[in-house]
This record gives structure tokens, sequence and C-alpha cells, in this order.
């Protein structure tokens, strides 16, 4: 409960609006998300292509020698 | 034979070790990032000065400090790579270089946004702090285009390595830069016991968590890159080959 009374608001609405920089606070903390999703997604999607890209060389290889 | 396998020893044994350790270091990351941010948003107390804006440099300080960690970390790489052409140390700071861009212009970004509140400008060319950022972040744009730029992958590791070591001068400049001259950016608040003064326990504990948390973020993403590096210049070896049998 100590935890519950330390949060700084005292309503959803309040919170939103950052005592009236929620344009400020809210772009910073939008743009660290993005910034952070973006830097693991694109490596992970970059993963799947080049796994892909690697098997399908390993097919054509074995049709060849057939 | 045996050289051969030798070489590859490297870039084999850190893709094994990633491999088990993933999984950690993503559940560190997420809990160490998301702690910080509840904290940071929910908890910490209006700054007397700058109210709830404060919570903006928890973001900006935690990346910024960390963004300053690349060119020494590509300039130790590019060091190995020039005495003991180890690929693997090239792969790192392949990456590295253009993850520092995204850390050197979120840095400007989030840097900007709370400016234009507090300093009550969004930019100022004669400060020494904010141009000396930007030009980290074009020197590492400047990195990155360096590497496409030249073909042979040799010739490029070492033009990198050799423009990374003179980037460290760069970031003393960062660093001192609000010491050196006095404009606009302050110097970093020096941290206090006191509960509710300019840098007390509530806010540089929650920045101490998230300098923490970014530290883990970067050299999770580092990893991932550096695997798929991995993967593409050691696509013909063996290896490589038997991974992609058993992979989905």
């Amino acid at each position: 409960m100590d935890l519950l009374n330390a949060i700084q608001f005292e309503s959803w609405a309040e919170f939103v609006d950052m005592g009236g920089y929620a344009f400020n606070v809210w772009a910073v903390y939008g743009l660290f998300a993005v910034f952070l999703v973006v830097n693991l997604w694109f490596p992970l999607l970059k993963r799947k292509k080049i796994i892909r890209n690697l098997k399908r060389a390993r097919q054509r290889q074995s049709q060849d020698q057939r | 034979m045996w050289v051969w396998f030798a070489k590859l020893g490297s870039p084999k044994w850190f893709y094994e070790l990633s491999t088990k350790w993933l999984p950690w270091l993503v559940v560190a990351t997420v809990v160490v990032i998301g702690t910080a941010t509840v904290w940071a948003l929910l908890f910490l107390p209006p700054d007397y000065q700058q109210g709830y804006t404060s919570r903006i440099l928890v973001v900006h300080v935690a990346v910024a400090g960390t963004s300053l960690a690349f060119f020494p970390l590509m300039a130790v790489a590019g060091t190995i790579t020039l005495v003991w052409k180890m690929k693997l140390a090239d792969m790192v700071a392949k990456n590295a270089a253009a993850l520092g861009a995204w850390f050197s212009f979120i840095t400007l970004a989030t840097g900007s946004i709370w400016g234009s509140v507090s300093w009550g400008t969004w930019w100022e060319w004669s400060d020494s702090r904010l141009v000396s950022m930007l030009f980290q972040f074009f020197l590492l744009l400047g990195v990155v285009s360096l590497r496409s730029a030249l073909e042979e992958s040799d010739k490029a590791a070492k033009a990198c390595a050799l423009l990374s070591i003179v980037g460290c001068i760069n970031v003393v400049v960062i660093k001192y830069s609000v010491e050196w001259w006095n404009t606009l950016h302050q110097p970093a608040s020096p941290v206090s016991i006191e509960s509710g003064s300019a840098n007390g326990p509530e806010f540089w504990i929650a920045t101490a968590l998230m300098i923490l948390g970014v530290y883990l973020f970067l050299s999770l993403s580092l990893i991932l890159s550096t695997r798929n590096e991995i993967l593409m210049r050691e696509r013909r070896s063996l290896w490589v080959q038997e991974l992609m049998s058993t992979e989905k």
C-alpha cells in the first residue's frame, strides 16, 4: 500500500497530463519505446531473412548434386 | 584443414555462447528497463523547477551517457582488428556504428524536447555539448557509409578502425564540453543523498537503473546483429550449414 501512496498522481487524467507537459514527456517516452523496439526487431527480421536465404541456397545445392 | 577450423573457431564460439545466454539477457533487459520506466513515470516526485519534465532526463541521461561508449568500443574492436585480424571484433565494430548513430539521434531528440521547455529553445548552435553530440552523430553516420562505400571488406575494416580511434577525441570533447565552455547545457547535478534535492536519491537511483537497462539493451541489440553478421560471413562454413538443417 505504501507503494500505491507513492504514486504521484491522483487520477488517470492527471497522469496523462504530466503537470501540463504531456506532449514533451510522452514524446520522449514514445521515442524511447520506438528506439528500443526498432533496434531489436530489425535484427530479428534480418535473421529470419538470412535463414530463409541460406536454407534456399542449401536446397538448390542439394538439387544440383542429384 | 585445421588452420581453417581455428580461424572460424571464434565466431562459432561466440554464436553458440550467445545462443545460451540470450534468453537471460532478454529477461534482464525487459525487467530493468521496465522497472526504471515505471519508477520514472509514476513515482518520481516533480522537480521544484522542472516539474514533471524531469522525467525526460531519466531517459535522456541514460541514452546520452551510453552513447559515449560507442567510439571507445569501436576503437578497441578496431585495434583488435588491426593488430590481431580477429574477424569477430570487426563484426562487432560494424554493427556498433549504426546502433551508435541511433543512440546519438535519440540523445539529440530527447534533449531537444526537454530543452524546448527548460531552456525555451529546441536547439542552440553556440552550445558546445549540443554541437559535439551532433558531430558524434555525423561521425557515426560517416563510419556507416565508409563501410558500405568500400566494397573490399578488409580495406573497409581498416578504414573504419582508424576513424573509430580518431573519433574517441570527440568523446572527450563531449564529456568535458560543459566544463570547458560555459554555455547553455548544464553540467550534471552532483548526486545527493537528500530526498527532494536537485539530484536526490529518487532521481539518481531511477537514472542509474535506466543506465544499467540501456547498457543491457545495447549488448542485446549488438549481439543480435553480430549473430546475423556471423551467419552471413560464415555461411559457407560447415557449422552454419549444419545449423541451417536444424533451424526451422
